[in-house]
């Protein structure tokens, strides 16, 4: 499934405390920094009743789709693929909370968009005016190197031109308590991809290739196997810096951490870890 | 290129296999009873397309998961697969298990996280590890659809199954109730009386094979296209539902002559139904012979994630049966509507031998699925 199509990142956006570059995942970012501030960073136009994984989607992808010199308003061929598993569980609690107290009479129906778990992959097509593809993934732990693969198939399909890629959970109580996690990491990364061709042509960089994706019980052994010894290994303890659980963010903040990597003038491949899913990462000429 | 289905599985409200659920909808019988899952007196609107399988007691978690395991196997077994180790399987759900997290957060039961989505049911009863949950709202089981003949066309599989379900969140039924002031008392799909949509619950599954060995295809998936209109969180944008019946053609490679049998998303909601109206017609409008136009949400009410599969099994099943479902409800047609041959007062044959499958959703994301039997 890997080889054919050679597809590379153009495009990172982190939304993340204490971070401010990829090249600051490699360190020890302090877990303990203000948390990431939408409005600061967007505007407060456009954010009003969005939930807070939305809002942090939304900063994080703003700034890949700027780097990879995509159009600000107009993507006919963009894809969309976000990974949230948790992303919509607070507007679920809240609005069953605003229901037993208050009937359905109570209820606001600007937390309609919220209640179906694709929201922030539409707010995300309608801001930024994406209307390629649209998925998102809530698979677990696996689910941002999924939303990966889901990527490269799509690039490898022509369905897409290039592909906007969002990993991100927000923290709040409800969640602490569905997960049993002292924290959630509140925050995410984005990711464009496209064809190696199509970054040649238009110009942009190539931050990095990811390939040989794996679903398996033990996908280190399988990726060593496929493509050999990586020079950085990036599991769920090893990409947290101490933020909390990761959760769907977990897998694009690896790939952006691989970024990182080689921005920081490595060479050697990376292996990405997330659950029972496994992707390689290496440098681009 | 086109893929061989090679088993069908389906659960609804009016029935627990797909010759149930399919015999139901010819006989035009509807699964819209008093809601028995929620406190009634949080809510106005009192009825449901519910499965019925609580027998009296409490709502309890996890019944999704049991629709879609139903489903799955189903279609495994009418496929005659046994057990799905290295098969990829792709479930398309609006709601995930959403209803355990309102169950969870009012105390009422117990929830881990990798309960949330499908793999972990998949694998415990299927032993199938590449699993994958989309929440992709109402057009989700076609998106995993067209992602399902990606694979086939990509990688080193033979064989996927790809499915859709979903059970009705009290959250969702509140916010539909808190919209729709007069709770409207039937889905009447393209009917100028229509009042609404109401939510019904379902699962629906199939197996996809690169080849047709070891058995003839129940029928084959030409193409599927996927797009989103980029316009409105909750409405409908005609650019976007007319692009993806164009990209849907263009990827079979059929013109609009060539489809026999549309089978309609029709929720039953005005704006829905206009638009989706309003564009078939264009796109057929110079075509000799007009489709068939279908429509099954007034028996099975909107079952979300599970809709586009639901849709794509009944148009297979019109084809190889020879008879397409009733739109039961549709006295009066939408003037859009008017000029497709409707099966309004019962059962119409089906000589048709190519379909068109709509599924739209929250968020303009628009899948058009084309699906043909052998003549």
């Amino acid at each position: 499934m890997n080889g054919a199509v050679n597809i590379v990142i153009t495009g990172l956006g982190l939304a993340l405390p204490g971070v401010e570059t990829a090249g600051d995942l490699l360190g020890r970012p302090d877990p303990s920094a203000a948390p990431v501030d939408p409005a600061a960073r967007l505007g407060k136009k456009g954010l009003r009743y969005k939930d807070r994984a939305t809002q942090l989607a939304l900063c994080a992808a703003a700034d890949a789709l700027r780097e990879a010199a995509l159009p600000e308003q107009d993507g006919p061929d963009v894809a969309v693929v976000v990974s949230s598993n948790l992303g919509n569980v607070d507007t679920v609690c809240r609005v069953i909370r605003t229901l037993d107290e208050e009937t359905s009479r109570g209820l606001s129906p600007m937390d309609t968009p919220s209640l179906s778990s694709n929201v922030i992959a539409s707010e995300l097509a309608i801001r930024f005016g994406l209307r390629g593809p649209n998925l998102t993934v809530c698979s677990g732990e696996t689910a941002g190197l999924d939303a990966v693969r889901w990527a490269l198939t799509l690039l490898r399909a022509g369905r897409a031109g290039a592909v906007l890629v969002v990993g991100v959970e927000p923290d709040n109580d409800d969640v602490r308590a569905l997960t049993g996690a002292p924290r959630l990491v509140d925050g995410g990364a984005a990711l464009v991809l496209e064809t190696g061709e199509s970054a040649q042509r238009r110009g942009v960089r190539a931050l990095a290739a990811p390939h040989h994706y794996v679903r398996t019980d033990d996908p280190a052994p399988a990726l060593r196997a496929v493509a050999g010894e990586p020079g950085l290994t990036l599991r769920a303890e090893t990409t947290d810096p101490g933020w909390g659980a990761m959760s769907g963010a977990l897998g694009v903040v690896q790939c952006a951490t691989a970024v990182g990597w080689f921005a920081g003038g490595h060479r050697e491949p990376v292996h990405a870890l997330a659950g029972g899913a496994g992707l390689v990462l290496t440098a681009t000429p | 290129m086109s893929w061989a289905i090679t088993g069908v599985g389906a659960v609804a409200s009016i029935g627990r296999d797909t010759d149930e659920v399919f015999s139901a909808l010819l006989a035009g019988r509807d699964g819209l009873r008093p809601q028995r899952g929620f406190d009634q007196t949080n809510l106005n609107a009192s009825q449901l397309f519910e499965i019925d399988d609580r027998a009296g007691g409490p709502d309890r978690p996890c019944r999704a998961t049991g629709f879609l395991l139903d489903a799955v196997a189903e279609a495994v077994s009418d496929a005659g697969l046994t057990d799905l180790t290295g098969v990829p399987v792709l479930v398309g759900t609006g709601l995930r298990e959403l209803r355990s997290v309102e169950l969870w957060a009012r105390g009422a039961a117990e929830l881990t996280t990798d309960q949330l989505h499908f793999g972990t049911a998949l694998r415990e009863r299927f032993g199938a590890t590449d699993t994958h949950t989309f929440a992709n709202a109402c057009s989700a089981s076609l998106y995993a659809l067209a992602l399902g003949t990606d694979l086939l066309e990509q990688e080193a599989t033979d064989t996927v199954v790809v499915a859709g379900v979903d059970s009705i969140t009290e959250t969702m039924f509140g916010l539909s109730d808190r919209v729709q002031l007069r709770p409207p008392a039937a889905v009447r799909p393209f009917d100028d009386g229509r009042m609404g949509t109401i939510l019904g619950e379902g699962a629906a599954a199939v197996v996809l094979r690169r080849d047709t060995a070891p058995r003839a295809p129940l029928g084959r998936v030409r193409a599927v296209a996927v797009n989103c209109d980029a316009y409105h969180s909750t409405a409908p944008d005609p650019d976007g539902v007319r692009a993806a019946i164009v990209a849907a053609h263009r990827l079979a490679g059929v013109k609009p002559d060539d489809i026999g049998l549309v089978v309609a998303h029709g929720t039953g909601t005005p704006l829905n139904d206009h638009v989706e109206a309003a564009v078939t017609r264009e796109i057929f409008a110079g075509v000799a012979t007009q489709p068939l136009f279908a429509a099954i949400k007034s028996m099975t009410g909107h079952t979300s994630g599970a809709a586009g599969l639901l849709n794509l099994i009944v148009a297979l099943r019109s084809m190889t049966g020879g008879q397409v479902p009733p739109i039961t409800g549709l006295t009066d047609p939408i003037v859009e509507v008017r000029g497709f041959p409707l099966p309004s007062a019962g059962p119409l044959p089906c000589e048709a031998t190519v379909a068109q499958v709509h599924a739209f959703g929250f968020g303009g994301i628009n899948a058009v699925a084309i699906v043909e039997v052998g003549a």
